[in-house]
């Protein structure tokens, strides 16, 4: 592959990372704390290409290039990137995802002592209290002091049908969008069959205590007192 | 555009006067994806395209930025630092020197896929293989940032970080003495080996630290998609929720985690967190899966033969990962 076509394509790359992460876009894939790593990245790719352009453009004559006469096929594939950024754009993981990952048991199975139980600290009073779906689903299933019992939580997601069943839905990511790790919860007494799949609502809903068992993978049900349709948040992700 | 075509082209049909160059074959290649993006676009609308579609993309701006970084400081040894300054600080026997390669794992925080060009400008640095390759398997795996993220994902288990940081400086050290006493030069690729002697002059040591720069991350780059393309298809096509079903039995548990950690190719500042979230199985597996997954993934396998030679890498993988499970099964019996 020629210089030229090397640098054209970095300056495509470089391009693609600025534009993802001014526009919010980059949130679909990485978490947030990297937005100034890609840009810093975009802005490195411009400068080295835009330096080899400008020496290439002032010194014509200056052909020989030692360092690399080794074939360079392998960075054409460095256009699926570019194209896959700026003409698929891809969504957010969404329900497919969940259903690929079946029934998994919460992350904070992983901390919790030998009976499965841990302290929490108490939940701030409120009429309605707005919770992520992780903090959600680690207290149904390991509050020793049953702080969710007969409260009413605010949860943000996505819809979720599997079977008859209906889930809303959310990813914990703590890298990029391949760590990353789904959340449900199980939604009864609601109607939500005109809602499709991988629609965001946001739902008040009340924990039925003792839901959440080692057989159904810890996996919350929760009464729905309302459900109210919102467009996907920036941050699709729970962090 | 009525350039010739490069010197480099060998392989394509016996010289005429007019030949295709790859930039307007590249011009085409836009075109003709932006006229078919529709259909692109509705190609890619199977659920399980989007997923994938999504993870590779994830993947590569993922590793990106990291990969920029490993470039600039592969640039930066290649125009700045001079062999005998290297030599200088080395200890003249690889046998010494392979430890001093690991401390310095230690200090350098850097992604797996940003130590490969690292580890072959080292190399074209007069720098021992077995050290470089300790450089190459001890900075992304123990540095204090991976370090951290263990002790955050595993609360519960201080020992984990012990274990893992045990089961990795021990890979990265058994591989350079290793190397040190079988490897072969012969099996890099000859671009590794040629050594390239720093310029003199002060403009144009700037202009080799772009240049090197420039072209590490166009070679690399490349790579790193076959690899985001191999974690993006794995990702979708293993369901983890047989990983469940494994439960107690540990010796199976050992492989397939090991396995997996190599299917997977998680960076290794976030795969804590995946092994945290199989809390199905036992703790020794879960090590195994951190220790095997910086050492070698086939994200890091594709990288590691493009920049150091494919019969290198076909040697070095295998036995890294017999090795890293090795360690982190012995780091698993001491430490947890």
């Amino acid at each position: 592959m020629r210089r030229e076509t090397q640098n054209v394509l970095l300056v495509l790359l470089g391009g693609a990372l600025l534009k993802i992460s001014f526009t919010g876009a980059y949130l679909r894939y990485v978490k947030p704390a990297h937005q100034w790593l890609l840009i810093a990245g975009g802005v490195v790719m411009l400068v080295l290409a835009a330096v080899s352009i400008v020496r290439d453009v002032t010194a014509r004559r200056h052909v020989e290039h030692p360092d690399h006469e080794h074939s360079t096929r392998s960075a054409w594939l460095l256009v699926l990137p570019v194209l896959a950024v700026f003409l698929v754009a891809p969504p957010a993981l969404g329900s497919d995802s969940v259903e690929r990952a079946g029934d998994a048991a919460p992350r904070a199975a992983a901390s919790a002592e030998d009976d499965g139980s841990a302290l929490f600290p108490a939940l701030p009073p409120g009429e309605v209290l707005p919770l992520t779906l992780s903090e959600f689903v680690e207290r149904a299933a390991w509050d020793s002091a049953d702080s969710l019992d007969g409260r009413r939580i605010r949860l943000t997601g996505f819809v979720v049908h599997e079977g008859d069943k209906t889930h809303v839905a959310r990813f914990a990511i703590s890298c990029c969008a391949a760590d990353a790790y789904p959340i449900k919860v199980l939604l009864d007494g609601a109607d939500l069959t005109d809602r499709p799949d991988d629609s965001w609502i946001r739902a008040v809903v009340e924990l039925v205590p003792g839901s959440p068992t080692k057989a159904n993978g810890y996996v919350p049900t929760v009464t729905v007192h309302s459900v109210q349709p919102i467009p996907q948040p920036e941050d699709p992700y729970e962090h | 555009m009525t350039v010739e075509a490069p010197p480099d082209a060998a392989t394509e049909a016996p010289p005429r006067r007019r030949r295709v160059t790859s930039l307007e074959v590249l011009c085409v290649l836009l075109l003709v994806a932006l006229v078919a993006q529709g259909w692109i676009t509705s190609v890619l609308d199977a659920p399980a395209l989007r997923t994938g579609a999504t993870i590779f993309v994830a993947v590569c701006v993922q590793a990106l930025p990291f990969l920029v970084f490993g470039v600039l400081v592969s640039g930066a040894i290649a125009a700045f630092v001079s062999a005998d300054a290297l030599r200088r600080v080395l200890p003249r026997r690889p046998a010494l020197a392979v430890p001093v390669a690991g401390v310095a794992g230690v200090a350098l925080p850097n992604c797996e896929c940003a130590a490969v060009p690292v580890a072959r400008r080292l190399m074209q640095r007069e720098v021992p293989a077995s050290v470089a390759l300790t450089f190459l398997l001890a900075a992304p795996a123990v540095n204090p940032i991976v370090l951290v993220a263990t002790a955050v994902a595993f609360p519960g288990e201080p020992m984990m970080v012990l274990a893992r940081f045990a089961g990795s400086m021990a890979t990265a050290l058994v591989m350079g003495w290793l190397w040190a006493r079988f490897g072969r030069g012969e099996w890099f690729a000859s671009r590794v080996t040629r050594r390239v002697p720093p310029p003199a002059g002060g403009h144009s040591r700037w202009a080799m630290f772009a240049e090197t720069a420039r072209q590490d991350l166009v070679d690399a780059g490349g790579f790193l998609v076959v690899g985001g393309l191999a974690a993006a298809v794995l990702n979708v096509a293993v369901p983890r929720s047989w990983l469940d079903t494994l439960g107690d039995q540990v010796v199976l548990g050992i492989v397939v985690m090991a396995v997996l950690a190599v299917l997977l190719a998680l960076c290794s500042e976030a795969d804590a967190f995946v092994a945290a979230s199989l809390s199905a199985l036992p703790l020794l597996p879960r090590l195994v899966f951190l220790v095997v997954g910086p050492a070698i993934d086939v994200k890091l396998f594709v990288l590691q033969a493009g920049t150091l030679g494919r019969r290198f890498a076909l040697r070095f993988a295998p036995l890294t990962f017999v090795v890293a499970v090795g360690c982190a099964v012995g780091a698993g019996v001491v430490f947890l």
